[in-house]
């Protein structure tokens, strides 16, 4: 049986493309979209209007432009930046007003309500511009402020506010350490769309059992002197192998593109790989074994492996999940297979977490295998 | 698997099968000895494939006992060796080439890798496959892919063989490769159920008849024991006419004709043919209506199917 399913896969060119080629392409995809802009490289783009329109204006346009790679650009008035922003061409838009040494607040952050993550990141990015590149400015509006306390003489106060503009600026008052390792979601992403693909491999492999029967296969297998079992047996094992490869298949594109330790972990991985392959195979197995057409097969699987992808957490992290959502979740192998991927590459543990989760796994394997057996048992006969 | 001349290779005791209110099988009895051609035939629906089913074990029974080589198959994973199938379908890895699936069946029969070679090059040329061995099936034409669905059947020597309408879209040559291979397995002491539509094929093959209605089998014996039975010295009188014409219409009822093709061809089986297609002739005459043929030809086995059924009158 393996060999036959194994010739047959080989044979099918478009099969290996889906099997094998896919499934790190979308990773890279996933990882690359959610694993930049949740782990703090969003790219944001802006626009400003500048009414003010002077030198302090213009040299906080120019650090802010450098900051943001270029993506800043010009609005004529309010009006076309607000345009700007509601039609989505800006993240966020900036309203220079008044004189920046003695307005309070000369600059104002115009937000989508869609996207408050580019308003805060634009916000953040003025006041580091503001401190680091104009810190003669921020002297003048803090001696302003603080003038009736500190009761300085006429000279120092001429001394003051004709401060030169390459004025050293204050070394920042907290500094970011980025700890060794790999980030943590592009691991996440590893295992979220491993699971997700292993289920859908396993369920077009598992398939193959309504075309037998209908095709009337299923008449001489079971003619075979040891039974459906261990044709069923030997299917599975197919099926998680064949599962394990591709999930290797995929961390190391992962391994390659983004660092994720691998070879570090390799040993824990791989017993991860064969107890997420194998319960796809069983999940996928029972499955087939219950559908008696294609027909019904196909949506099926479809709809039932994508709601467990997206409770499970393969669409979106489970931590940004209510918390409601994260307790279903434990329900479907995904979350399992991500946290035990999570833990034993991201922080090289192999704790009892871990083990549970190979024990949760195996159990979905078992049951599904199980049912795949007795459905098509009672079939046979 | 050793079988004495007069063993049965396949019994079948009283088994039935009901679908809900559909009856599939009902108390049908069968017994089918070694090197015997035991044809099924019957309308669509008459249960000739659940039969088929039953006796390879693969049917879950409400009554009945099914025994191959005096095991039940159900229970003995053993027999199941002794059984081959060549399913209505194709039933082959379309992936894999003809001897790629004759090795995937003779493994599953419990060949030995050994054992696999020689009975995969025999199967091929007794089904005369050999020259495709290397093809992927689904790159086969029709004809080819049912000689590879015959080698499949016989590849581990089974003492019965099940063939599901064999010849259902062979070409002539194909059917001859058929006959040729039925007839070497019969020498070989090869138990043979055969199902068919093909009235032809049956006649030709068949050591025994059984006619299936409604789940039951309501006759079975030899061929031409049956056609004696059923029509005597009768024979079977066709006419067809170049126009339905419903004045005439009475005339051939009472010579005890029935129509068909909207009114334009009667047939029906007669004592005296000779006698019977003058009178009609002359009463055609007088209607001035033109006859485009008339045939005198001994009754088929589809004329015995209208016969045992009721549908044809003797």
């Amino acid at each position: 049986m393996l060999r036959v399913m194994a010739l047959s896969l080989w044979r099918d060119r478009a099969g290996l493309v889906l099997v094998f080629v896919l499934p790190p392409l979308v990773y890279v995809v996933f990882a690359s979209v959610f694993g930049a802009g949740i782990s703090g490289r969003l790219d944001i783009r802006a626009e400003v209007f500048d009414q003010t329109n002077s030198a302090d204006s213009h040299r906080l346009i120019d650090a802010l432009r450098h900051r943001l790679d270029g993506r800043l650009t010009l609005a004529p008035n309010v009006a076309a930046l607000e345009e700007a922003i509601q039609s989505g061409r800006a993240d966020a838009g900036l309203v220079l007003a008044g004189n920046f040494a003695e307005v309070k607040t000369p600059v104002t952050v115009l937000i989508h309500p869609g996207r408050k993550a580019a308003g805060e990141l634009l916000t953040a990015q003025v006041n580091a511009v503001a401190t680091q590149d104009l810190p003669e400015l921020m002297l003048r509006r803090e001696t302003a402020r603080l003038a009736p306390i500190l009761q300085l003489t006429p000279d120092q106060n001429r001394h003051l506010t004709a401060l030169p503009q390459n004025l050293v600026p204050p070394p920042p008052f907290a500094a970011q350490q980025v700890l060794p390792g790999s980030d943590p979601l592009q691991i996440y992403y590893g295992g979220a769309v491993s699971i997700l693909f292993l289920m859908f491999t396993a369920m077009q492999g598992a398939m193959t059992l309504i075309d037998e029967r209908r095709a009337g296969l299923r008449l001489r297998q079971v003619l075979s002197v040891g039974g459906i079992a261990p044709l069923l047996g030997g299917r599975m094992l197919w099926l998680t192998a064949l599962g394990v490869v591709q999930a290797l298949v995929l961390f190391t594109v992962a391994a390659i593109a983004f660092r994720v330790p691998l070879l570090e972990n390799f040993a824990a991985w791989s017993a991860t790989a064969i107890c997420s392959a194998a319960a796809s195979a069983g999940i996928a197995l029972g499955l087939a074994a219950a559908c008696r057409t294609r027909e019904q097969a196909q949506p099926v699987s479809t709809f039932i492996f994508l709601v467990l992808a997206a409770v499970g957490g393969s669409m979106a992290p489970r931590f940004l999940m209510p918390e409601m959502l994260q307790r279903l979740g434990w329900l479907t192998p995904h979350a399992w297979v991500i946290d035990a991927y999570q833990t034993v590459l991201s922080r090289g543990l192999v704790n009892t977490a871990v083990v549970q989760a190979w024990a949760v796994l195996f159990g979905f394997a078992a049951a599904g295998f199980a049912a795949a057996l007795v459905i098509e048992g009672r079939r046979q006969l | 698997m050793a079988v004495e001349p007069t063993e049965a290779v396949l019994r079948l005791d009283q088994i039935s099968r009901r679908y809900g209110n559909r009856i599939a099988l009902d108390q049908v009895t069968l017994e089918l000895t070694a090197g015997e051609v035991y044809a099924l035939i019957g309308r669509n629906g008459a249960g000739k494939s659940s039969l088929a089913k039953a006796a390879i074990g693969a049917l879950a029974l409400d009554a009945g006992l099914v025994q191959i080589l005096g095991a039940d198959p159900r229970d003995d994973l053993k027999v199941r060796r002794a059984i081959g199938i060549a399913p209505q379908d194709v039933a082959l890895y379309p992936h894999l080439t003809i001897s790629e699936n004759l090795n995937a069946f003779a493994a599953l029969a419990g060949l030995s890798r050994r054992e696999r070679a020689a009975a995969v090059a025999h199967a091929m040329d007794d089904a005369v496959c050999a020259e495709r061995a290397d093809e992927r099936v689904d790159h086969l034409s029709g004809g080819w892919q049912r000689r590879a669905n015959l080698a499949a059947a016989i590849v581990h020597r089974p003492r019965l063989l099940v063939l599901d309408e064999p010849t259902e879209g062979l070409d002539v040559e194909t059917r001859l490769v058929l006959h040729r291979l039925i007839a070497r397995l019969r020498a070989d002491r090869t138990a043979i159920l055969l199902i068919s539509h093909n009235t032809e094929d049956v006649a030709v093959l068949a050591d025994r008849l059984g006619v299936m209605e409604a789940g039951r089998l309501i006759m079975e014996g030899r061929p031409d024991t049956l056609m004696t039975e059923a029509f005597g010295g009768r024979t079977e009188l066709v006419i067809r006419l170049s126009a339905a014409t419903p004045s005439i219409e009475p005339v051939l009822a009472a010579h005890g004709l029935t129509p068909s093709d909207g009114g334009l061809c009667w047939s029906g089986t007669v004592a005296d043919a000779f006698t019977h297609a003058l009178e009609i002739e002359m009463a055609l005459l007088w209607a001035d209506v033109k006859l485009r043929e008339l045939t005198v030809q001994p009754p088929g086995l589809d004329a015995l199917i209208g016969w045992v059924t009721g549908s044809v009158a003797p």
